[in-house]
């Protein structure tokens, strides 16, 4: 009589939670980057930035922050995509897009796409 | 003179209806079959098909806007993927039922585990016994082919029934493959306008889908069953026809690959029967005695065929990529299906069953290699160890076979 | 199993995502007509409906049946092609790539500027650049034949045949003569061959 119950060895890349179940992350998700999808990125005046906090309500990966200690907006380049939502919502005009090409800073390199 | 062109699964699903001159179109967008409706569209919009295009607010509706489109006398076309199958679960009983021979295209998808979007039979496996005709494509060839053929089936006055015309997702639908296309007068000589014999007509008033009485509902199911059991010789009729007319060489249930002398077969439906294809050549070189079986229609399920051909092998390997947890042999579908039709048999073969492709995940030729030495062992001694194997888990070596594919 | 040419195009979702796909077409469509064994396909796992996504779209040539269908990642593209310059900086884009690969670009800026943002360049033998954008002189939006869909007529209206034919410069895989035979826009073609800068590493 053939046997049902078998043990199953599960290569470890392959293990995953029950349920597919992911605990919340604290501050970031690193298996969700997207800075990598930036075609051009928001650059900030800060002379012109009157810190309404536009830009941080409006955008959809929480990519800027207030520093206290500064007081000046503080960019994740990490994930941000690139999207320009914060550069239409900005109403003192103080951000513009750059195309992501002309820095070298900011390199958020992916071996597979997200 | 036919013309070959370069279509994806879901392109040749598109263009078969258009051959089949489809009268009403319902959809509602998800993957993968979305790339049906979009070509659809297109051929609808710039005036290439001439037909009703409703987009429905989600499957139930687009499921039951086809079937009352069918009621009326259309030649009513649909399609859904993975769990909008499920959601369009209501209507296929009444679609069937009612006799309303409407298509419904599937390119399958896994149902959610949290949010999976690669090929997976389940989706309309789970909805195999509601009475629709069912069978999967190999190719896209095969997707053009069976929209068509699928038609004239389900329309024949003996049968009357709704169709699922499933391909795989992805690996079928999305991948692009060579599609002779056929004259339109071919396919015309072939699929004669639907007729529905008592449509629903403001002239000529008729009830469909009344409500009946208990003592009733038997009556109305035995005449489903009676279709189904016309199926076999209509399909094999249709199927003929249509390799004369069109020129090509289907098998009506069961499409077999070097299965003369096989000691063991893969029996597997769908797209990844090209892969078996290229283990069993490559096993034939090792001279290993591997054949393949597809099954080309799942509904109804070849059982007479199986037992009339398939008695003669020694051991038969499901590949399941569908999932029956805590079914009768605790993993797929398949092995239940194959087991009972051999059952009456004297001399019956060892059947075991893999888990592979399941949420997506290709079916490698390693797979069927492992697997492969499985079979053979339970060829040699007309026993298997397991119901149930799951690829890349629980075969010694077979750690590593599987890799993340994303 | 004879000895697969592996091409994996970048293009961003959305945007590119018919593009991208006419450039795997039009190299698969070009090698059928020699007589090789083709396969074009997306890669279905980058989701392609999401705005900016890099996306992968590949094209495999062989003398033989190529038995790997289904197995739908290039694991050592020979060539890639990049339809979009920005997404070197995001993506490993050499990623698998045999040593003495090629890389086509479709970018303004020079092979100096390319090269900066590509970490691993040792592995290319040729780098051409070529810019698709202007010679195409459309803009590269166009939402027609999404994902699954196969476009029967006007392949290669875009970018993507200056791009392609650019890349006849640097390999015998396909022929410029048929993919301009192929191709829906066959001066972009020419014109993406002519305007081509090869540069040897």
């Amino acid at each position: 009589m053939p046997k049902y119950t078998v043990k199953f060895k599960i290569p470890k890349h392959l293990q995953v939670p029950m349920g597919a179940v992911i605990p919340s992350p604290k501050t970031e998700n690193e298996g969700m980057i997207t800075g990598n999808w930036r075609i051009v990125r928001p650059v900030i005046d800060h002379e012109k930035c009157t810190t309404c906090l536009n830009c941080y309500i409006f955008c959809p990966d929480a990519c800027w922050q207030l520093n206290e200690k500064t007081e000046k907006m503080e960019w994740n380049a990490k994930y941000c995509k690139g999207c320009r939502i914060c550069i239409n919502e900005c109403p003192a005009d103080a951000l513009t897009a750059e195309e992501e090409l002309n820095f070298p800073d900011g390199v958020v390199r992916l071996d597979v796409p997200f | 003179m036919a013309k070959e062109y370069f279509y994806s699964g879901c392109a040749a699903a598109a263009y078969g209806a258009k051959a089949a001159r489809v009268e009403v179109i319902t959809s509602y967008p998800i993957r993968p079959y979305t790339g049906i409706m979009m070509e659809l569209s297109k051929l609808v919009a710039n005036g290439d098909l001439d037909a009703e295009f409703v987009h429905g607010e989600g499957e139930h509706a687009q499921m039951s806007v086809t079937l009352g489109a069918s009621a009326s006398g259309a030649r009513a076309y649909t399609g859904t993927s993975g769990v909008g199958v499920a959601y369009g679960m209501e209507v296929y009983s009444p679609t069937a039922g009612g006799r309303y021979p409407c298509q419904c295209a599937i390119a399958d998808r896994a149902l959610d585990p949290p949010g999976d979007f690669g090929s997976e039979h389940t989706d309309v496996m789970s909805a195999r016994d509601q009475g629709y005709i069912m069978g999967w494509a190999e190719s896209p060839q095969e997707v053009f082919d069976n929209t068509i053929m699928f038609y004239r089936i389900g329309e024949d006055q003996d049968v009357m029934l709704p169709q699922f015309c499933c391909q795989d997702g992805y690996f079928v639908s999305h991948i692009p493959g060579k599609v002779p296309v056929p004259e339109q007068s071919q396919v015309d000589e072939y699929l004669p306008p639907y007729n529905h014999p008592h449509p629903l007509d403001p002239h000529r008033p008729t009830l469909h889908g009344p409500q009946i009485f208990p003592d009733q509902g038997a009556a109305i199911d035995i005449q489903r069953a009676g279709a189904h059991a016309n199926l076999p010789k209509v399909i094999e009729k249709c199927v003929k026809e249509y390799n004369e007319v069109m020129g090509r060489n289907y098998a009506p249930m069961l499409d077999e690959y070097m299965t003369d002398d096989a000691e063991f077969v893969f029996f597997l439906q769908g797209g990844h029967a090209k892969t078996a294809r290229y283990a069993v050549n490559h096993l034939r070189k090792k001279g290993v005695k591997a054949g393949m079986v597809r099954p080309r229609f799942t509904r109804p399920f070849p059982s007479d065929e199986i037992a009339e051909r398939c008695g003669k092998f020694k051991a038969i390997g499901t590949i399941e990529t569908s999932t029956s947890y805590g079914g009768a042999m605790r993993g797929g579908n398949l092995i239940h299906e194959v087991r009972a039709s051999l059952y009456d048999l004297d001399k019956r073969p060892a059947v075991t069953s893999m888990m592979a492709g399941l949420g997506g995940e290709v079916v490698t030729l390693d797979m069927f290699f492992q697997y492969a030495e499985v079979l053979a062992k339970a060829a040699k001694t007309g026993q298997v160890d397991q119901w149930v194997y799951w690829a890349g888990f629980d075969i010694a070596g077979w750690e590593g076979a599987r890799r993340l594919q994303f | 199993m004879a000895k697969i040419f592996e091409v994996t195009i970048w293009a961003t979702g959305v945007l590119q995502d018919m593009e991208g796909r006419h450039a795997s077409l039009l190299i698969a469509n070009a090698a059928d007509k020699a007589g090789k064994f083709v396969q074009a396909w997306d890669n279905y796992a980058d989701l392609p409906d999401r705005v900016n996504v890099p996306l992968r779209k590949y094209a495999r040539i062989s003398d033989e049946e190529i038995e790997m269908r289904y197995e739908y990642e290039n694991e050592h593209p020979e060539m890639v092609i990049i339809m979009q310059d920005a997404i070197i900086k995001g993506m490993n884009v050499l990623w698998g790539m045999p040593k003495g690969g090629v890389l086509v670009i479709n970018t303004k800026r020079s092979v100096d500027d390319i090269l900066k943002f590509i970490p691993n360049k040792d592995l290319l033998s040729k780098i051409v650049t070529v810019d698709a954008n202007s010679i195409a002189k459309v803009a590269d939006i166009d939402f027609m034949g999404g994902e699954g869909g196969v476009e029967v007529v006007g392949i290669g209206a875009g970018p993507s045949a200056p791009l392609v034919g650019a890349a006849c410069k640097v390999t015998d895989a396909f022929s410029l003569e048929n993919v301009v035979a192929v191709a829906a826009n066959k001066d972009g073609v020419k014109k993406g061959y002519e305007q081509a800068v090869v540069t040897n590493l």
